[in-house]
């Protein structure tokens, strides 16, 4: 029992003790970051990105990093957590749009910024900075069809069901279709945003034989080019993200043709440029901000030239290319690779 | 009083521990107060009732790794019948949901003498798909009193809602058995089973009754979820290892027949409250869930020699 408590005690003076590299913040925002997907490639760059601005913001002082692997009522633990360590600002990446309002309301009633990156929140008065998803599947869409001549017909390789990123680009696809009518969608499939899953299902398509002159992918990409390559099938235009993975193939696979549409993980990056933004009183007029894509393919010199550019091999294989977001984050390639944030956190 | 300290060292020591975080939160944080305790007994919420129900089962002398999955399917099935239907009468459809799920545990374990561990392996499976098959995707709605019942604090600021909600649904589900013969019969068939079925111990139905607690339980754990987040989310929480985390920490006996509720359920708090201050210190995420192993095991083996140290004097 003595000993219990006495180990009570020295955990208690070796806590403490951290609490002096709080002391020395001076005139600075502190941030709190929250997220709850580990060991993601584009999650983990989402994660560098936020440390690595918060390092080139002036402003920023300190940041709280929660990162692990949880469910919704996890993230509300870490939220709530974050409003008594006394952050300025929360930016997270949210788990569910409906689920976190709760805390989130509680930060916002302490005048803390809300800023949800990835994905929105319906928590009023929360900012939301993402990608532009449906602009994401109308630009790859659009160039698709483009590509092979404005009619034939298409394998549509969607993420999951009912999840927000997958409607918007479903709705994004749509358009584009809706602009090309001699386009057909001759396969629609969920790939479950699977490596596995969607290569699989590449495979039973090319078995059944049935002919077709392109494929969309929702960023499960270059499983399928493996897929056409393994089967000996001959290689129809496919739009892909821009995973290192996929962006290798555009340069090397032979009698690929090939578009790559940008997804940065390092929005989280932008979201710690626009919570300072905020902060510092200059906040949008609008809560929801969107970061348009851009599409890198590899038919035209410039695009091929885009391409070479964007590789590194120092970066994460697992991570997007697109390690910045232009106009948003100020960091440099070697800052988001070194994951620092201020303060050596 | 000494002798029931004495009777009690372990949960004695863990309340001593859980007083010292406090103290400790205070002095890093010091405007910690109402509102972080709040917070706290809420996050504990779902920890708590994963951590009563395998308490029961640990005791009798078996294990359940499907609380997390048993936990989803109670958590859509709040949601989605909340959405249609007045609040009470969806509450209680399930509670009685997790106990028929409690209670197949149970009955497979039994009839068919697989070991706890591969049946409730299997079971986690199966409950998860169930919760898929409810809700394929998060959604539904809870009811507004059920999300009210846990927020804000009882009485005098300080003793939260969720504080008191943990304690009477574990009571008026664990009390009146423990008392019981019942009570009695789970803590001998943990301790031998042998020995039990030879005194007149009824050791199936025992343990069948002790899964289907466990399967209650486990629906006020779904329940607290649907409650937090105001949805149902079909995918099971981290709760199955944080439970047997929290079981050993307080002091039950993975062989079963020893132990109490009370211990497993201080621990839950410990865990949280170090989440808390790893979080207010600004630890580095990567390093968290160490600190958090080493804090465990430590606890654990310094409270063991302090006891064997005692049974020696």
């Amino acid at each position: 029992m003595k000993k219990l408590l006495l180990g009570a005690t020295a955990l208690a003076v070796a806590t403490s003790m951290g609490t002096v590299s709080f002391a020395d913040a001076h005139k600075s925002y502190t941030i709190g970051i929250s997220n709850t997907v580990q060991g993601n490639g584009w999650r983990e760059q989402m994660i560098c990105a936020m440390r690595a601005q918060a390092l080139v913001e002036g402003d920023v002082g300190n940041i709280i990093v929660a990162h692990r692997n949880t469910d919704s009522a996890g993230q509300l633990e870490d939220l709530n957590n974050l409003i008594e360590a006394g952050v300025d600002a929360i930016v997270l990446n949210p788990s569910n749009p409906d689920a976190l309002n709760s805390a989130l309301e509680a930060a916002m009633a302490q005048d803390i910024v809300v800023v949800a990156v990835d994905a929105g929140v319906t928590a009023e008065g929360a900012y939301i900075l993402s990608n532009n998803q449906e602009e994401y599947a109308y630009l790859g869409a659009r160039w698709l069809f483009e590509q092979v001549g404005g009619s034939g017909d298409i394998v549509y390789m969607r993420g999951i069901a009912g999840v927000s990123a997958d409607t918007d680009r479903d709705n994004g696809f749509k358009r584009a279709l809706a602009e090309f009518p001699d386009i057909n969608v001759v396969h629609e499939v969920f790939t479950g945003w699977q490596q596995d899953q969607g290569k699989q299902q590449m495979f039973d398509f090319l078995a059944t034989g049935i002919p077709f002159d392109g494929v969309w992918t929702s960023g499960i990409d270059n499983v399928i080019v493996d897929a056409f390559v393994e089967s000996g099938a001959p290689l129809v235009p496919i739009v892909g993200a821009d995973n290192a993975g996929f962006v290798q193939y555009l340069t090397e696979v032979n009698g690929l043709v090939g578009a790559a549409v940008t997804n940065p993980g390092s929005v989280g990056g932008a979201g710690i440029a626009l919570a300072v933004d905020i902060l510092n009183g200059e906040a949008p007029a609008n809560t929801t901000v969107l970061v348009d894509p851009v599409l890198w393919e590899n038919g035209t010199d410039a695009g091929r030239a885009t391409i070479m550019a964007a590789q590194n091999p120092n970066l994460d294989p697992e991570w997007p290319v697109s390690v910045t977001v232009p106009g948003w984050t100020d960091y440099t390639m070697e800052q988001i690779i070194a994951c620092e944030g201020p303060g050596g956190s | 009083m000494s002798d029931v300290i004495r009777k009690n060292a372990w949960v004695a020591g863990l309340v001593a521990l859980l007083a010292v975080l406090l103290v400790v939160t205070k002095l890093i944080q010091p405007t910690f107060g109402v509102s972080g305790l709040e917070s706290i007994a809420r996050a504990a919420l779902p920890f708590a009732f994963a951590t009563a129900g395998m308490a029961v089962v640990v005791i009798v002398g078996g294990i359940d790794l499907s609380v997390a999955s048993m936990m989803a399917v109670c958590a859509v099935a709040a949601a989605v019948l909340m959405e249609r239907m007045a609040g009470v009468p969806a509450l209680l459809i399930v509670l009685a949901l997790g106990l028929v799920m409690g209670f197949l545990n149970g009955a497979l374990i039994v009839l068919t003498r697989v070991p706890d561990i591969v049946v409730t392996l299997a079971m986690l499976f199966v409950w998860e798909g169930v919760a898929l098959l409810i809700l394929e995707t998060p959604g539904g709605a809870a009811s507004d009193w059920l999300e009210q019942s846990i927020r804000g604090s009882f009485l005098v600021p300080g003793i939260p809602n969720a504080l008191v909600v943990t304690i009477i649904c574990v009571a008026v589900v664990w009390l009146p058995i423990r008392r019981s013969k019942l009570g009695l019969s789970i803590y001998a068939t943990g301790s031998d089973e042998l020995a039990a079925f030879r005194s007149g111990v009824a050791i199936g139905p025992t343990k069948i009754l002790a899964y289907s607690l466990c399967g209650v339980l486990c629906a006020f754990g779904g329940l607290s979820l649907a409650a937090l987040t105001g949805i149902g989310e079909p995918v099971p929480g981290p709760y199955l290892l944080a439970s047997v985390a929290a079981v050993v920490l307080g002091g039950v006996v993975l062989g079963g027949g020893r132990g109490s509720l009370l211990g497993p359920l201080i621990a839950v708090y410990i865990l949280r409250i170090i989440r808390t201050i790893l979080t207010l210190l600004a630890f580095d995420p990567n390093v968290t869930t160490i600190i958090e192993g080493v804090i465990m095991v430590g606890v654990v083996m310094l409270g063991t020699a302090a006891m064997m140290r005692g049974a020696q004097q």
